[in-house]
């Protein structure tokens, strides 16, 4: 009977050496870290195959890092190598900025800025943007003749409102801001993941919600998307971003990374998310057979 | 229903991946636990004043919420999995110190006099009379363990960790019950099957075959 116990602990032992040694082995790993939603999960699925097909580096994709700006503490700190971003992240105080809402100045500023600041090589978009858009349902758009957000004025005071875990304290373009520009305030705030806030105002848990422009879910739901008429919101184009020290190291990095630049318009972008959101695959699988429809992996 | 059938259908390959990776982090953390726990143990039940300090430091780690646990040693030790190991050792630890404890504290006074009757040192009493006696409760220590390590290894990917909580949070956050079921089934399962299997040994030792 004691042998057991003694084969049950020599077991663990030789399993915890054998682990130990595999975690010791991986040196040349590149790591993508990740948003908590879809789209950014894709693109690094995208680039894992793609260096992996070309590469001998192994790279690990870290998903659900709750924001942006955790992405990019993470990048900075080197727990990660990649990640998507966005243009417009640059309102969040991270560094100084000019105001504009010019898309090629602020993606300029962004290049400019990150690099300085942060250390990181942000490349061209990737072709599409994704922007905040408040969205209601189509019925209370039309019942209440809602076409651009400064229609929300008369009502907002009786609003629920549905946004992201993030907009309501971001600085240059939050809800502060927001209000100042719109003269808007809503009744209720209720902040969420923002995969939720399509069900929700579909289902009239919540009145109006601000969505991302690139959700599928948009059409799936029916909904409707209010013109931002004061342009309050900053552009958001979608870049990959890489951290300089990286990128010298494997220089060859460079080339692959710029295999999606400018290769993802916003219509192929939303029927990815389409698979993913409504189809609920995972998005893995989604990555590999967009790559091999456009024939960048065999 | 049907959507989790056929995710699980295209992405089992990953599922299996996933519950490794999950193991590999409980075994990990439980062989440390173990292989400080048990000694701490030994020292818990020899000096009185060492045990109480050793107990009340081993409870003052187990009362921290996972979470917090978690993300206090992500400050220190980055993104990863070595993080949540180290949780999960730190977690493992009191129900392996005090079964540790309480299996030789309880061993009858009776047979350590007997012990030294026949002429046995204080470290054979130790390995031939209070250790085996005590393994039972050591073995219930690892068993409360590892059910307890599988549950919080699901909270790893907050601190960069991998494992079944992928799935979870992945399912959370992207509005995917499919993906949430994908995660949260086979952790729960992973967590009885360590229970029976755990049970069974400790009843083989306990009683014989």
């Amino acid at each position: 009977m004691r042998h057991q116990v003694k084969y049950f602990m020599l077991a663990l032992a030789a399993f915890a050496m054998a682990a130990l040694l595999s975690g010791c082995s991986q040196g040349n790993t590149i790591r993508i870290g990740t948003q908590t939603f879809s789209e950014p999960k894709i693109l690094a699925q995208m680039y894992r195959l793609l260096i992996e097909d070309r590469t001998d580096l192994k790279v690990e994709v870290m998903p659900d890092l709750a924001t942006s700006s955790v992405v990019l503490d993470a990048i900075k700190n080197n727990d990660i190598q990649m990640g998507t971003l966005y243009t417009g992240i640059i309102f969040d105080n991270y560094f100084p900025f000019e105001m504009t809402k010019d898309r090629g100045q602020v993606l300029k500023q962004a290049q400019a800025g990150f690099d300085q600041y942060y250390g990181l090589k942000w490349y061209d978009p990737y072709g599409f943007e994704n922007t905040y858009a408040f969205t209601v349902r189509k019925e209370l758009a039309e019942q209440e003749h809602l076409q651009k957000i400064s229609d929300v004025r008369p009502k907002a005071a009786s609003m629920r409102l549905g946004v992201d875990t993030s907009w309501l304290e971001r600085e240059g373009d939050g809800y502060p801001a927001f209000q100042k520009t719109y003269g808007i305030t809503f009744g209720k705030t209720y902040p969420m993941e923002v995969a939720l806030v399509y069900n929700a105002v579909a289902s009239q848990k919540m009145d109006i919600v601000l969505a991302y422009s690139t959700d599928a879910r948009l059409k799936e739901y029916g909904l409707v998307t209010l013109e931002d008429d004061q342009h309050f919101f900053p552009p958001y184009d979608a870049s990959p971003v890489i951290g300089k020290q990286v990128l010298s190291e494997h220089p060859e990095l460079n080339e692959i990374i710029g295999l999606l630049v400018g290769k993802i318009d916003a219509e192929t972008m939303i029927a990815l998310n389409y698979e993913v959101d409504v189809n609920k695959r995972n998005e893995k699988k989604v990555a590999e057979e967009y790559l091999r429809k456009i024939g960048l992996l065999k | 229903m049907e959507l989790f059938i056929r995710y699980i259908g295209e992405n089992w390959a990953d599922l299996l991946v996933l519950t490794y990776q999950h193991i590999v982090m409980v075994l990990l953390g439980l062989a440390l636990a173990l292989a400080a726990g048990v000694p701490l143990g030994i020292a818990a039940s020899r000096h009185r004043t060492l045990g109480k300090v050793i107990l009340t430091v081993a409870n003052i780690i187990q009362v921290f919420p996972s979470l917090a646990l978690l993300v206090l040693l992500m400050i220190v030790f980055g993104l990863g999995s070595t993080t949540v190991v180290i949780g999960l050792f730190l977690y493992s630890l009191l129900p392996v110190i005090r079964n540790t404890y309480v299996g030789l504290t309880q061993v009858s006074p009776t047979l350590l006099e007997a012990g030294r009757g026949v002429g046995m040192s204080p470290m054979q009493i130790l390995i031939n009379v209070q250790l085996p006696l005590a393994l039972p409760f050591i073995l219930t220590g690892i068993r409360v363990a590892a059910v307890i390590a599988i549950g919080v290894a699901t909270i790893a990917p907050l601190v960069g960790g991998s494992g079944l909580g992928r799935e979870i949070y992945a399912g959370i956050n992207m509005d995917n019950p499919a993906r949430l079921y994908a995660g949260a089934i086979p952790a729960a399962l992973l967590a009885l099957l360590a229970d029976l299997a755990l049970g069974r040994l400790h009843r083989t030792v306990k009683f014989g075959k």
